[in-house]
């Protein structure tokens, strides 16, 4: 590795950031199309940061995408990474001339648009309002200013007069949240949208706020619900409906990762494999539909290898990232249960050789899956060997009758005891009238005289 | 004297105890009244002690608690000296029958019987009539000669041990602070169920009945019982759970606290003993369970509020305890010096908790491996002591060992195989051992039999509360209503309960009936 481009992921690294030194199989020209909008320089610029590889050219052409619009921020905070990974690159030069022209016709702009709106609002024209917030807020978002675009973006609510407009709102909200990554708006906002549409428009706003739902569940960690809303996606809604937040492929990729870690496997054949629908996403992503395929028929550590070739291009995943490092481990440790299950007992070298890599034995992860009561099994180290644990029915049985007999028994003395309490009217009171509140208001053990606890005595 | 005597053993006759309850009442009375009589007179006082040898305490009983009553009021020392041997005596054997009648002397007896462990008169007594073998520990033996035949009184007077009075207190802080828990334990075991002073009082035809409840008789109005106080209920079991701790009997002593942390507490209100006892609470859960114990859901919001603040220190310990490191509970046990975990009271409890760490870490084994070498062992497990793993594997294997004779685990130590093949590893026995047929039915019977042996005190309870004015005016209004919602029904009128289908503002209420 270069010597500037060493210190740009040193720097990276210190600041806390994932570092992915694999090559990813995306081209990067290639992937970039599928988006529109403000999404473009954030994924370029979050693979920039990221993928060793891909810095340096991710990183110039997230430049040349900030020179298209109008945000300078953007515009500084990519040549500064520039400046450190490749200082003699011709792009890592500030063009000072056109910051200064941006930053100007930015503020004249909204000037003009904030008197314009000003206008508005002496005129009392309704729909005037409502396009001149529109505007503001379109001109902020494009400037950077996210939460003023937001801000501007829920005042055009109070004027609005059409169904179309309502979406139109809540589809700009949707995506200033989904740029600020604030996945409880995304759902706030996707909800107002239910309902009251023709059918044409319906089908597609319906793949929209499925998608946006999707991404906002994958967010909070609600990988199933996830999984189905993506699931439940119209292949037939066009991809410019939704490409300034996903694309096609993400959808491919988010359904199927996330219903590999969650569904069980005749779910995941009926549901997924099976689905007409979910199946023309599927052909976008072979690689996942082969690993659902092969996590269907048995082949787990087949399944597991399928995926963690991709390990790299989904760690350059502006929503998936965070969340990589959970999913891999519940696909992981549900294939490993399923592998677990016709036999009584394994040999632990097998059970690595499956699943373990020379760098990170299976037994940790097994640990850890045992604790998490995830596996139903125990480790016999001395022998090595994982012998499942069938917890027999009739002891089951016995243990519960037990238990519930006892806490019944326990229950009843205690209800009695506060019965006795009651009708003795023992319940303790505040104390009435002024004075300091009531609160504690009996002598403490200390009080009573007590030795010191003399347990250790 | 002789006149005295004729009165004294007037009652019971040879054949009054088969007399009818009705007899053995008005007999029984009369007899009381007769010895208070005499006592007026000033005959009892001075004939005391001649009668007291002559007078068997177990047949007599009535009679012999006065003169004791008389002797005592004098308190000189010589004179307590005579006297005691008699007390012992009688506080052994009297008639549990015949003391219903004579609640209010009884009752003194044993408080002026359970202020001796004070007075030093005592020694001699002991030391020349009872056990002259004892002598040279006399301190000891004294406070546990009181609480021995302050329990065996108790019990006596109330076999089952479910109703608290004022003596429990006594009792259970001379047990704790004289350190004489043993002889306290067939009273602190049993489960207090019943307070003296309920409402409605449920007076029996006849005293003597053998068959009412002690609740019946251990009132207020009969002097067995005073009538106690919120404060009485917390402070015994809170002692009671300090005695147990000492005993090291976690489960008797969670109990105890969860009884004083759930106490019934009205809004904004909270006892320091309940605050304190929630601290011993949580540390005693971990020392009985190796993890936090989960409040109740019977604990008022305030009272959690006020455990919640008070407690924040014991509640990290607790959440320390479960982590896999010693270092989080070595870090918020040093969070506070040694002087302000003496000044709460806990600093034997919590180091008691910081010696069990490993143990717990250890037993909690079993729930991932079936068979585990020593040195594993050793490596996986700290000390929450020294903060480092055991320094070496006989450690280990000693602390393992002790762990399996005091029962906390279920398992054997293999010794190493000579080839070095296999190192000295624990083999864990399964979690889940099926019982037999019988083992299990005997202990379904078991549990069904005590659940059984409850009815007669829910019947008791039950009956008391049917009688209570609060559940009288609630049924009186109940069954106002229901008369009332007939005859509104009745007559065609709109009576307001009557069910409400819909309200149309222009029209008004429409109804089904």
């Amino acid at each position: 590795m270069a010597e500037p481009l060493l210190q740009f992921f040193s720097l990276m690294d210190a600041q806390g950031g994932v570092i992915v030194k694999e090559p990813p199989k995306f081209d990067l020209d290639l992937y970039v199309q599928n988006y529109r909008g403000r999404t473009r320089f954030d994924r370029l610029f979050l693979i920039a940061r990221c993928s060793v590889p891909l810095c340096i050219d991710a990183l110039k052409a997230a430049i040349a995408e900030a020179k298209k619009g109008r945000d300078t921020q953007q515009y500084r905070e990519a040549v500064e990474c520039l400046r450190v990974a490749s200082p003699h690159d011709p792009d890592a030069i500030f063009d000072q001339q056109w910051l200064d022209a941006t930053d100007k016709v930015n503020r004249v702009e909204l000037n003009r648009l904030s008197v314009e709106l000003k206008a508005y609002k002496n005129n009392l024209v309704k729909e005037s309002i409502r396009m001149g917030n529109e505007d503001i807020g379109r001109h902020l978002e494009s400037t950077g200013d996210l939460h003023g675009a937001a801000e501007s973006y829920a005042k055009m609510r109070p004027d609005i007069s059409t169904p179309k407009q309502i979406i139109d709102v809540a589809k700009h909200l949707v995506r200033v949240s989904a740029l600020k990554q604030d996945w409880g708006m995304i759902l706030a906002h996707v909800a107002k949208l239910v309902g009251g549409h023709s059918s044409e428009d319906e089908k597609v706003l319906h793949g929209y706020i499925k998608i946006v739902q999707g991404i906002a569940c994958l967010g909070q960690e609600r990988y199933e619900d996830a999984a189905f809303s993506f699931l439940d996606v119209d292949p037939t809604v066009p991809a410019t409906v939704y490409n300034e937040i996903a694309s096609p492929n993400d959808i491919a990729v988010y359904g199927g990762l996330l219903a590999l870690a969650t569904l069980e496997r005749e779910a995941l054949e009926k549901l997924f494999l099976g689905s007409p629908t979910f199946r023309t996403f599927l052909e976008l992503e072979p690689h996942i539909r082969r690993a659902i395929t092969l996590f269907v028929n048995g082949r787990y550590s087949a399944c597991i290898a399928a995926i963690e070739a991709y390990r790299a291009d989904y760690l350059l995943d502006i929503y998936l990232q965070k969340h990589v490092p959970k999913i891999f481990a519940k696909i992981r440790s549900k294939c490993i249960v399923q592998y677990l299950i016709p036999f009584s007992c394994v040999k632990l070298d097998t059970m690595n050789a499956a699943f373990g890599t020379p760098d990170h034995p299976v037994e940790e992860e097994l640990i850890a899956m045992i604790k998490e009561g995830v596996l139903q099994a125990r480790i016999d180290a001395i022998d090595r060997l994982l012998i499942t644990v069938s917890a027999s029915p009739r002891s089951k049985l016995q243990a519960s009758a037990l238990e519930t007999a006892q806490k019944y028994e326990r229950q009843a003395i205690d209800k009695l005891r506060l019965l006795g309490l009651a009708s003795a009217d023992l319940e303790l009171k505040g104390r009435k009238g002024p004075g300091p509140a009531a609160g504690i208001s009996l002598p403490s053990m200390g009080d009573m005289g007590l030795i010191e606890d003399s347990i250790m005595a | 004297m002789d006149h005295c005597a004729a009165v004294l053993l007037l009652f019971p006759e040879s054949f009054s105890n088969d007399l009818p309850d009705p007899e053995y009442h008005k007999a029984a009375r009369q007899h009381v009244q007769k010895v208070e009589n005499l006592s007026k007179d000033g005959l009892l006082a001075k004939f005391a002690p001649q009668l007291l040898p002559q007078i068997d305490p177990a047949v007599n009983s009535i009679s012999f608690l006065a003169l004791l009553l008389e002797s005592l009021s004098d308190r000189s020392t010589k004179k307590i000296d005579a006297i005691l041997p008699h007390l012992v005596r009688f506080l052994m054997t009297f008639d549990a029958r015949q003391i219903r009648y004579a609640g209010t002397q009884m009752s003194n007896l044993l408080s002026a019987f359970a202020d001796f462990e004070r007075a030093p008169m005592i020694n001699d007594v002991w030391e020349h009539t009872i056990n002259p073998s004892m002598a040279g520990s006399l301190t000891l033996w004294q406070a546990s000669l009181v609480v021995d035949l302050l329990a065996t009184a108790l019990l006596r007077i109330d076999p089952t041990g479910s109703v608290l009075t004022a003596h429990h207190l006594t009792l259970v802080r001379l047990a704790y602070t004289s350190n004489n828990i043993e002889p306290a334990l067939p009273v602190l075991e049993k489960t207090i169920v019943f307070y003296p002073g309920a409402k409605p009082t449920l007076a029996p035809k006849f005293l003597c009945d053998m068959a009412v409840h002690p609740t019946a008789y251990i009132t207020p109005e009969t002097g067995l019982g005073s009538k106690v106080t919120p404060s009485t209920v917390l402070k015994y079991d809170a002692l009671r759970a300090l005695c147990f701790i000492q005993r090291r009997s976690w489960q008797q002593a969670f109990d105890s606290l969860q009884r004083v942390i759930t106490h019934p507490a009205g809004p904004g209100v909270c006892s320091n003993i309940m605050a304190d006892s929630f601290q011993k609470w949580q540390l005693v859960g971990l020392l009985l369970n190796g993890k936090a114990p989960s409040l109740p859901p019977s604990v008022s919001v305030s009272a959690q509020n006020i455990y919640l603040t008070t407690g924040k220190a014991y509640i990290a310990i607790s959440q320390a305890f479960e982590s896999n490191t010693a270092t989080a509970l070595i870090q918020e046990y040093g969070r506070y010096t040694q002087d302000e975990w003496v000044a709460d009271g806990n600093l034997g409890l919590i180091k008691t908790v910081l010696s069990h760490y490993q143990r717990w870490k250890i037993a909690d084994l079993r729930h991932i491996y079936t068979k585990i070498s020593l040195e594993q062992i050793r490596a996986l497990t700290q000390s929450a002591e020294t903060g480092a793993s055991l320094g070496s594997e006989q450690q280990v294997l000693d602390l393992v060992q002790d762990m399996i004779a005091t029962g906390m685990l279920k398992g054997e130590v293999i010794p190493a195989v000579a080839d070095g093949s296999k190192p000295a590893h624990l083999v864990f026995h399964s979690l889940t051992e099926e019982l037999s047929s019988a083992a299990f039915s005997a202990e379904m019977a078991d549990t069904a039999q005590r659940i059984a042996a409850l009815a007669p005190l829910v019947e008791t309870l039950s009956e008391r509360l049917e009688t209570s004015r609060e559940y009288v005016r609630h049924m009186a209004r109940d069954a106002a209503r229901f008369k009332d919602k007939s005859a509104g029904l009745g007559s065609g009128s709109h009576p307001f309960e009557a069910q409400v289908d819909d309200e149309d503002l222009m029209i008004g209420l429409s109804t089904t009936r």
